[in-house]
């Protein structure tokens, strides 16, 4: 795994995205908030701009209610 | 002017709430949770700081689960429409119309409510509540605290009831958040609704609505939200799915603030000396002839600082006026609280009420008794 490679991962509202932040930030992981490309099914949304281990991210995010709409 | 009237809205507000509201106007002028902007993402940064503030203050795990409303009766209505298309729901019989009136306007549709009595001890009101649970009962939605005569409601003994007979837990806080210690997680709270203005000192225009896990209320509004636009429906999850429109970040920074320097209070010690100056207010009227009094001695745990009165010979409206005419602001008449008149038999007058803050001065407590001596 890139330790240094950004991914994105759809996380729906802004709420979603700083609550998920904050989730990672506690893990150990460095995650910004940005506006997300839509979404063909659901539309906009906001995104987490993960950078490292995404796979770990994304799992730590759905564990917590947070769904990811888009998983690297 | 001295100011009784805080079971109304708080006045003055909390001293960071001006500096944060005017901040927010120039600072955090974007839309939150709408676009990607930097003012905007700073904006909802601010937004999602507040919640934080307010699920640690009530002790919800999630902020994501903290809802902004305009006021604690938009949160009632949130909840109680949602909860009454699922069963009955259990009321006190002290309930303000913020309770009452939608579940009145549900109850040609649903089988809406049962109304138990406040007894004189907590046992007793919980034993109320409990023989009025029948398989159809989804919920126990009470007041923590009457806005007409300040007797406090046992919460946590109603929120154990509740969790034990599996129902959702209803509690209204618009008079006790930011007074009391309320904690969701410990008193078993499904639905926590409080007002911002009053108790926690932000602004008016703006409300919570706190939702524990086990529970998530049905929209009541809907529209933009700002995520999932293709959705024909709110987003499912909380709290864009309740949170239609843009939201009121002015008041909500203001509510931030106010939030952030409730939390830096000694509430116990405030709440205490409010309390013993509302029992000497509460001895000097005992000592007026004309005047009469409807509750026990104001104590700490038991009431909230506040106390309804009437004065021989006068209504309460009129003895509102003439306390008005000597600088004292206070409120008359039924408190939009029906319900309570009715089970103190102050019907259809109503009462005098006297409502501190934190900031009332033990010199304006003084003042004021001399003033309603001299008006008597």
């Amino acid at each position: 795994m890139n330790k240094t490679k950004s991914t994105a991962l759809a996380v729906g509202s802004v709420t979603n995205a700083m609550r998920g932040r904050a989730l990672l930030s506690q893990n150990g992981i460095v995650a910004e908030v940005g506006r997300a490309r839509p979404d063909e099914r659901t539309g906009c949304g906001y995104m987490l701009t993960v950078t490292g281990d995404a796979d770990r991210a994304a799992r730590l995010l759905n564990a917590a209610g947070i769904r990811v709409r888009s998983a690297p | 002017m001295i100011y009784f009237d805080n079971a109304a809205t708080t006045y003055p507000k909390a001293p960071p709430v001006e500096e944060a509201m005017r901040r927010a106007l120039y600072e955090y002028g974007g839309n939150a949770g709408r676009g990607g902007h930097r003012m905007s993402m700073r904006t909802a940064e601010a937004v999602y700081h507040c919640r934080e503030r307010a699920a640690a203050l009530f002790g919800l795990p999630d902020p994501a689960r903290v809802v902004f409303t305009a006021n604690c009766t938009m949160s009632l209505n949130i909840a109680l429409k949602s909860l009454v298309r699922c069963g009955r729901v259990i009321v006190s019989d002290m309930e303000h119309n913020s309770m009452m009136r939608p579940l009145f306007a549900a109850s040609g549709r649903y089988p809406a409510f049962s109304v138990a009595h406040v007894g004189r001890t907590a046992g007793e009101t919980v034993e109320n509540f409990r023989r009025l649970i029948t398989r159809d009962t989804v919920a126990i939605a009470c007041l923590h605290a009457s806005n007409v005569f300040g007797n406090v409601l046992p919460i946590a003994a109603l929120g154990k009831l509740a969790r034990e007979r599996g129902l959702i837990f209803l509690v209204d806080a618009a008079q006790t958040a930011g007074i009391l210690p309320i904690d969701m997680q410990a008193m078993h709270i499904d639905l926590l609704c409080a007002p911002g203005h009053k108790g926690l000192g932000g602004p008016t225009g703006t409300g919570l609505l706190l939702c524990g896990e086990r529970y998530t209320p049905s929209s009541l509004l809907e529209g933009g939200s700002g995520s999932e636009s293709l959705l024909p429906h709110m987003p499912d999850e909380l709290p864009e799915r309740l949170e239609c429109g843009t939201l009121n970040t002015v008041g909500i920074c203001g509510l931030s603030a106010a939030l952030a320097y409730t939390a830096e209070s000694d509430l116990a010690t405030l709440y205490r000396e409010e309390i013993a100056r509302c029992g000497r207010l509460y001895d000097g009227l005992k000592r007026l002839p004309q005047a009469t009094l409807y509750t026990p001695r104001p104590a700490a745990g038991e009431t909230v600082p506040l106390l309804s009165f009437n004065l021989a010979g006068k209504t309460a409206e009129e003895t509102a006026a003439l306390l008005d005419r000597e600088g004292v602001a206070v409120r008359a008449g039924l408190h939009c609280a029906p319900a309570a008149h009715r089970h103190m038999g102050t019907l259809p007058h109503g009462t005098v009420r006297l409502s501190s803050s934190r900031y009332t001065t033990a010199e304006e407590w003084r003042k004021v008794l001399q003033i309603i001596y001299k008006i008597s």
